[in-house]
């Protein structure tokens, strides 16, 4: 029977962000469908909404023409769509069978033959008995595609599935979604890696900044016009004006490499570069590929090994950020509300974050206001921060306001090199100029950037050099003139 | 129509309106609860919150209450604002008192100034080291502190219970579980002939200022509350995250072992079995209450240190099981909780579309 799911006119806005704007989309089963975004591009919350997770403020969902009510996720699973997340729902330490008996609501009997069924169907194999946590990620993941399939499913929503699987356990979740297509499941398959696309899908939907941008047959794509679909390359080359930069060097990463523990995490294999006084390089890369990896390891929030990481003609790999900034180091993170600054403190409280031994913050160990605030003030006045009052909490700054205090707050120690991480994202345009100047102005002090951005915009109009992030490995380094968006874009999804 | 919406930042004025409320709703549920089993309910409120403080020597018994309360919820306000869940107070009062019970039988049969502060600082120590244990193994080894430092206080009182009727019980003492009584010069002077309010609600107001200052004025406080915030944000910064966890969870330990010390060595003067009736899980609620701030916790643990005193008037009056004091201690917690819900929500009345 033919599974037709429509999603029309849906828009969900929470406080600050629109993260589903007016999206309409049609899906028809016998085919595998992409939806294909960049982190915080919307992918989540449409999925969300089609799993009763989140409710939309506007637009409706429907089922072969059916008006879908979804205010739970119960009610998704009784509509048959089922979800498999990219953070598995198990318990770890409970059984598998245990697992999947827990909401199946079927007889101890009935499930065994069922499960046997479809392990048989699809030649999964999954030890029943074992408890979850013995399993590997793999295998956790087949129990949730077989937790969904018990109730089989009109629709099979997969959220980034591969994120956490080797390449063998990524062509057998292939093969099994193929499978399950012809059966005619209708598969929406959720993710950011182009080339699983390009393998897998029949068609692709791209999202970017909570809207649909486009919806095409994968015949009539590529990789890189999918990349730049997805970053929303408008194909400007604005560039800096290319100053007499130094040939001194500033800071030399060699071999540098870090395994995590955490399997959501990527990965950084053997990095190496180099960087003169006065120069920007950039990093770009889609985002997930290692650039979050990358920037703790330069601030010293990953502590590595001592030889790894050359500055200022000093080793400096195992020290950790407060050290680092000693050495003339500043970092400006991603996370704004999260890791730069603390909304709930006050502004002249989050100046403090960045301390130095020089900088008399705290003397003694006691916390020397005064000295605190004069500083602040200075920095709100010299970076056109919107406030005169450094008492208020950091939460009531506009996104822009606060990544001005965060970058002024690095840059008024006036920095050897700033590292930099997504420092325009989420901001409007005036901001993202002021911002850009800013980091303009510092190269034509002498003073370094390291750039790890997911705009290639941006990347392409502040870079000297640029260099691309796939799977937890650098690309070679290229000036910026020789490269194109073109050649980011094949880079960027893994060719060469 | 009423709605419930999410307030755009949390109330400040809220924030110290909610334990008010929260007081007040438990008196509320209280007087129902007393109606119901019969008595009149002003009354039987005057019974449990008025009487037992209306004279010289309640007062007295209020603050020695109060004074254990206050200084664990110093030192759970130092956990808890870091986001380290240590509810296990109790334990590490039990095996401060332990310690410095231990010492100060030691010196049972001799008299001098010195042994009073070492039989003091013994007690913070020991409760120190009951705390290290949930904080070293949540830093490296990833347990669950609140499991971890639970199960601590029933081994803790068990090893009380062992020492009393064994090894340290009196042996002059015809086999009852309790130890030789402490020598004068290890006992807290009392303030006042005939009251027996003792110099310990020195050692809670000392905690209550110092606890201010630290958290307020040195570096060491803004680190802890940035920790507290964000873990993300402390590494950023560079501070180091594990070692301020173990910190903060020796701040409480020593503050609960300084409360156990100054029950022994106050109105006990020996080790029992029951040093404490339940003080450091009572804390929790007065930390909770107090706002996790020096001055709330004083107010909070005096508040709730009545509810000690009126369970035992109650018992004697009205015939009801000093219990009650916790179902007071229970609501206490419970309507505050409830209330907070105001400081992240708001009920908005609509007509019309909004």
């Amino acid at each position: 029977m033919n599974t037709n799911l429509k999603i029309s006119n849906v828009t969900k806005i929470y406080p600050g962000c629109v993260a589903n704007d007016d999206v309409s989309l049609e899906f028809n089963s016998g085919k595998i469908y992409a939806l294909l975004g960049e982190n915080g591009a919307g992918k989540s919350t449409l999925v969300k909404i089609l799993s009763g997770v989140v409710i939309p403020d506007e637009g409706k969902i429907y089922l072969n023409k059916n008006i879908l009510k979804l205010n739970s996720p119960s009610d998704a699973k009784k509509n048959d769509i089922g979800m498999v997340f990219q953070h598995f729902n198990l318990f770890e330490t409970l059984s598998v069978f245990e697992n999947l008996i827990i909401d199946s609501g079927e007889q101890r009997e009935n499930l065994k033959e069922k499960i046997d069924t479809i392990m048989k169907k699809y030649n999964f194999s999954v030890d029943l008995d074992v408890p979850v946590l013995n399993l590997s990620a793999g295998q956790k993941q087949k129990v949730e595609i077989i937790r969904c399939l018990i109730r089989s499913p009109k629709v099979l929503i997969m959220d980034e599935p591969t994120s956490v699987l080797t390449e063998q356990e990524t062509s057998e979740l292939f093969l099994s979604l193929k499978k399950f297509s012809e059966e005619g499941i209708l598969i929406i398959y959720i993710t950011h890696k182009l080339k699983e696309v390009m393998q897998l899908c029949d068609e692709v939907a791209v999202m970017r900044r909570g809207k649909l941008v486009s919806v095409s047959q994968i015949n009539n794509e590529n990789i890189e016009s999918l990349a730049n679909k997805m970053v929303g390359q408008d194909l400007k080359t604005i560039k800096k004006k290319k100053e007499n930069t130094s040939s001194e060097q500033l800071i030399k990463i060699t071999n540098l490499n870090f395994t995590s523990e955490d399997p959501f995490e990527t990965n950084l294999i053997d990095i190496n570069f180099s960087l003169n006084r006065g120069e920007c390089l950039g990093i770009a890369g889609i985002s997930g590929n290692g650039q979050s990896e990358l920037f703790q390891v330069l601030s010293g929030e990953i502590i590595s090994n001592k030889n790894s990481i050359e500055f200022n003609k000093n080793f400096i790999g195992d020290l950790n950020p407060q050290e680092r900034r000693e050495y003339l180091m500043a970092f400006s993170p991603e996370d704004r509300l999260e890791q730069a600054a603390i909304p709930q403190m006050a502004i002249f409280e989050n100046v403090a974050l960045n301390n130095f031994k020089s900088s008399n913050f705290f003397n003694n160990g006691l916390i020397n206001e005064s000295k605190i605030k004069e500083h602040s003030k200075k920095i709100i006045s010299e970076f056109n921060v919107n406030t005169d009052n450094i008492d208020l909490k950091s939460q009531f700054l506009s996104g822009g306001n606060l990544q001005k205090l965060i970058i002024g707050r690095e840059l008024i120690t006036s920095p050897d090199l700033l590292i930099c991480f997504n420092p325009t994202w989420g901001l409007d345009v005036g901001a993202i100029n002021y911002i850009h100047e800013t980091l303009i102005k510092i190269n034509e002090q002498n003073k370094s950037i390291i750039l790890i951005s997911t705009d290639t915009d941006e990347l392409l109009k502040l870079s000297d050099k640029i260099s691309v992030i796939h799977r937890g490995k650098l690309s070679k380094i290229m000036n910026a003139e020789d490269v194109t968006s073109e050649k980011l874009g094949i880079l960027m999804g893994g060719g060469n | 129509m009423i709605k419930i919406v999410k307030r755009d930042q949390p109330s400040k004025a809220i924030f110290f309106f909610t334990p008010v409320l929260a007081i007040f709703l438990t008196l509320l549920a209280g007087g129902i609860i007393f109606y119901i089993l019969g008595f009149k309910p002003f009354e039987a409120l005057k019974f449990f919150f008025i009487v037992p403080i209306a004279d010289k020597y309640g007062f007295s018994e209020l603050l020695l209450k109060a004074t254990p309360l206050c200084l664990i919820a110093i030192g759970l306000s130092f956990c808890f604002k870091s986001n380290n869940w240590n509810i296990g107070a109790e334990g590490q009062l039990t095996f401060g008192a332990i310690v410095s019970g231990g010492v100060a039988l030691l010196f049972y049969d001799q008299k001098g100034f010195y042994i009073l502060p070492i039989v003091i600082l013994a007690g913070a120590i020991g409760g120190m080291i009951y705390a290290s244990i949930p904080a070293i193994l949540k830093t490296y080894f990833n347990t669950n502190e609140i499991l971890v430092s639970l199960m601590l206080v029933y081994v803790s009182k068990l090893i009380l219970d062992y020492l009393v009727v064994g090894p340290w019980s009196n042996p002059e003492g015809f086999n009852f579980p309790e130890t030789r009584q402490f020598s004068d010069s290890a006992r807290l002077p009392l303030l006042f002939e005939g009251l027996r309010i003792h110099a310990g609600i020195f050692l809670a107001l000392a905690a209550v200022v110092i606890s201010w200052f630290v958290f307020y004025k040195t570096y060491l406080g803004f680190q802890m509350k940035v920790s507290g915030f964000s873990l993300k944000t402390a590494k950023y910064a560079g501070y180091k995250g594990k070692k301020m966890i173990i910190l903060v969870f020796l701040i409480s330990g020593a503050c609960a072992g300084l409360a156990g010390v100054g029950e022994i060595t106050g109105p006990i003067g020996q080790l029992h079995r029951e040093v404490s009736p339940d003080y450091g899980f009572t804390a929790i609620i007065v930390a909770f209450l107090g706002r996790l701030h020096p001055v709330g916790i004083i107010f909070a643990s005096l508040v709730v240190a009545i509810t000690y005193l009126g369970a035992e008037t109650a018992q004697i009056f009205m015939q009801i099981p000093k219990y009650t004091g916790q179902v007071f201690q229970g609501m206490i917690l419970f309507f505050l909780l409830a209330s907070d819900y105001l400081l992240f929500f708001k009920f908005k009345f609509i007509g019309s579309k909004k």
